[in-house]
């Protein structure tokens, strides 16, 4: 062999493995370098794994540990085989890494192949990764024009939005959730470390969950409860009616898939801080301590509209009646929703930046998501929060077998 | 360019004046298909113990129970490959090999300071698939004597054009024509970083001639603040030609010491393995970020004269790595792209668009090779340290 030359190609299947994935393996272009990697022990029986393959991919409908990190990425693949290429990569990572084991040695042929940051033996750690792709994946770049599915578009601003470009969209998300950070983390270094060349972080979002305080449905950072009226994910029919895509639609490749919305809601928390607390439960329709609507006692009460048509209790524009008006003709509307809150600093008025990330999944963007967003524009919340960033992806099937891949029947 | 030497050989090891024991206890991974099983080692043996291993994930531990620090690897005994290596090992410690074994011929060879290389009885594995990744021949000293000549030889020529640049871009200076000293610094300022490779073998040359502000007291004002990047600093914050020209002399001066000075330094044999990724390193650090920028915006062009350094390197190198590295051609795909990327930042007029001024997209590409490529290229830093064989 000579010495590198420079060449506009490269081998398909290879490119992205030459350090990480031939060094160990030595197969680079055979394509079964990475099957057997990072399997050279399993994890530990007493560390809690969720299952990678199925008819759809984890992190939608299983229990949503308390930390995640969105990850939207810019696709760089040169051509569709780099393409296929990245999706394979993804998929093996995220098999081992959901699994857990001991990462192998790599000798003296490479640095570690594994961070180190868990330890020698990675714990599956309840670790989830969704894979999702935006609608610009479908543009001319890899010839999948005729694979977008008409429902799949970019993120709509909203009226009371403040979308900065850069912190919206992408080709490509991820979505990790662990019952640790650094577990999450280091997820994100393995994918990352291992995909460089075919795709690059545009926007990352960490969230966590707050613990239930002192019971219940965990609180957001303005105190009140989120996510107590949410659709029930063990009730199969109804996901298949809400959340996953089923085989008829334009693009029946996507079936077993789901669309995602994640969009950081950034919340003026010391303005809110401000707010009387009659305010502050007028606007959520909750109460505040307890979570229980304002025409109810517990947090588990179901509110009742149609009791209260010109909202004496529960003021029509509060955000709870709002969202779902819980009516025959809402009943279609409602969204998955999978929150966690944030924390990212201070702004350049020297007010803290916390929020929400905002995630929620559901089967039709323009009648769920785009529905109920539009029935919340103008609310009396939206003078203490801002939208600043975020996008639609469609979550792809899941993998199904170790012989599977994300994103088969979108390069088929 | 900073310095970020790092030194990978150990320091003198104990003498092994007495004999030297190994135990060598592997212990099955999680195969069902492996057994325990038990490696002694004592003064001229090496892994006597080991009979009855299975293909498989394996955990071995190894033991020194002797008095000496010992490296120990798994050697393919027909070769010399390295499947796996435990450096260092101190007398008293237990460290894990972690590997799958496949089917295929095995030894432990125990290296303790001051003493033949001892290599164990071959052991054969006949089960299962051959290992996944095949045993790595170790690079020596020897080995890198010629590649270390070559780049030597390539470093001491471009010294000799940069003393030439300077000069020229004194001579620039003393005319007054901003334009033009701008265009002479860059010329000497990519001549230096084309040697890229070789920083920490300037020592405190490299400071002199291409050191940055960050870290002296008094930052752009410090009179430490002196060669090329005060040049540029000067040149572009509206300081007048002529008066940089001191600063530009004894720049000149500092070339002339190095040049007089490289002959006699010595180049340590593992630096070259190591300067085949830092370079590079380097250039996503500070070029890429913009740290290093003094004005003038030409951090591209210098990724582009970093990436000539690191072929230099590579080219050395090759004879050494393009049988040992499987993923050695993938390193010429990545510089191409970064090159490609490179290319697009330099306007026809000669100028340079700084990384922050390429538009979202490019420096995504930009972003995306450059670190593709100090993916491919650290596995050389690996295969290319310095071990003992013998």
């Amino acid at each position: 062999m000579s010495e590198p030359e420079e060449t506009g190609g490269t081998a398909r299947r290879a490119f992205l493995r030459g350090a990480l994935g031939a060094g160990v393996a030595g197969v680079a272009a055979t394509g079964i370098a990475l099957h057997g990697r990072g399997t050279a022990a399993a994890a530990p029986a007493d560390q809690p794994a969720v299952p990678f393959h199925g008819v759809h991919q984890a992190g939608i409908t299983t229990p949503a540990p308390p930390h995640a990190v969105h990850v939207s990425f810019d696709v760089l693949a040169a051509n569709r085989a780099e393409l296929s290429d990245l999706f394979h990569t993804l998929t093996e990572r995220a098999r081992f890494l959901t699994a857990g084991g001991t990462p192998p040695d790599p000798g003296i042929s490479a640095p570690p192949t594994d961070s180190g940051v868990l330890g020698p033996t990675v714990p599956a750690d309840r670790l989830t990764v969704t894979v999702g792709v935006g609608a610009s994946l479908f543009d001319d770049r890899y010839g999948l024009k005729a694979r977008k599915p008409a429902g799949l578009t970019s993120m709509v601003t909203f009226a009371n939005d403040h979308l900065d470009p850069a912190e919206s969209h992408g080709d490509l998300s991820l979505q990790l959730c662990a019952d640790n950070r650094d577990t999450v983390l280091h997820a994100l270094r393995d994918l990352a470390r291992h995909t460089r060349g075919a795709m690059q972080v545009r926007w990352r979002y960490e969230g966590f969950s707050s613990p239930p305080r002192p019971a219940g449905t965990p609180r957001n950072l303005m105190g009140f409860k989120d996510g107590t009226s949410n659709l029930d994910v063990n009730d199969s029919a109804l996901m298949d009616k809400m959340v996953w895509l089923q085989d008829k639609t334009d693009q029946p490749w996507t079936a077993g898939g789901s669309y995602q919305v994640v969009r950081r809601i950034r919340m003026l928390v010391e303005f809110w801080d401000r707010v009387s607390i009659n305010e502050q439960e007028n606007m959520f329709g909750r109460r505040r301590d307890t979570g229980a609507p304002l025409d109810g006692n517990q947090e588990t009460d179901v509110p009742n509209f149609a009791a209260d048509p010109i909202g004496s209790a529960i003021p029509l524009t509060s955000h709870i009646r709002r969202a779902n008006p819980r009516t025959p003709q809402s009943d279609a509307s409602r969204i998955l929703r999978r929150p966690y809150n944030y924390d990212r600093g201070v702004d350049d008025v020297g007010n803290l930046d916390m929020g929400l990330i905002f995630v929620c999944y559901q089967q039709d963007l323009l009648r769920q998501f785009e529905t109920v967003q539009r029935r919340l524009a103008d609310e009396p919340l939206v003078d203490y929060i801002q939208p600043v960033g975020g996008g639609y992806f469609l979550i792809l099937p899941g993998v199904q077998d170790a012989g599977d891949y994300l994103g088969r029947g979108l390069l088929a | 360019m900073p310095p970020t030497v790092r030194s990978r050989l150990a320091g003198a090891l104990p003498s092994c004046a007495l004999a030297c024991a190994l135990v060598l206890s592997g212990c099955a991974g999680h195969d069902s298909q492996s057994e325990a099983l038990t490696v002694t080692v004592s003064r001229g043996n090496c892994g006597t113990g080991w009979r009855t291993p299975h293909s498989g994930a394996q955990t071995i531990q190894v033991s020194n129970v002797g008095t000496v620090t010992t490296e120990v690897d798994l050697i393919d005994p027909a070769t010399g490959g390295v499947y796996a290596e435990v450096e260092a090992l101190a007398p008293n410690t237990t460290r894990p090999m972690q590997l799958t074994l496949g089917r295929a011929s095995y030894a432990f060879r125990c290296l303790a300071e001051d003493t033949d290389a001892v290599t164990g009885p071959t052991i054969q594995i006949n089960d299962g698939p051959p290992p996944p990744a095949a045993a790595v021949l170790p690079i020596t000293n020897q080995d890198l004597t010629g590649a270390v000549a070559q780049y030597h030889g390539y470093v001491a020529t471009g010294l000799g054009t940069l003393a030439t640049n300077v000069a020229a871009l004194v001579q620039t200076l003393r005319g007054g024509d901003q334009a033009a000293s701008r265009s002479a610094w860059l010329t000497a300022h990519l001549a230096y970083e084309r040697l890229g490779a070789a920083y920490d073998t300037f020592g405190d040359f490299a400071d002199k001639i291409d050191g940055m502000p960050d870290g002296l007291p008094g930052g752009v004002r410090d009179a430490d603040f002196t060669g090329l990047r005060r040049i540029e600093y000067g040149l572009w914050h509206g300081q007048s030609p002529a008066s940089l020209v001191p600063v530009g002399s004894q720049l000149a001066t500092d070339v002339a010491g190095l040049r007089a000075d490289f002959p006699k330094e010595r180049t340590d044999p593992n630096d070259l393995p190591l300067r085949a990724h830092e370079i590079m390193e380097n250039a996503l650090q500070f070029e890429l970020t913009g740290q290093a920028d003094q004005g003038s915006g030409t951090g591209l062009a210098t990724v582009g004269a970093n990436l000539d350094g690191t072929q230099a390197v590579l080219k050395a190198l090759t004879p050494l790595m393009s049988k040992r590295y499987v993923g050695w051609p993938q390193v010429g795909t990545w510089i191409t792209r970064t090159r490609a990327v490179v290319a697009t930042a330099h306007r026809p007029d000669g100028t340079w668009i700084a990384p922050s001024a390429l538009d979202p997209q490019t420096r995504k590409r930009l972003d995306a090779s450059v670190g593709q490529l100090v993916e491919v290229l650290a596995p050389i830093a690996a295969i290319g340290d310095v071990r003992r064989t013998s």
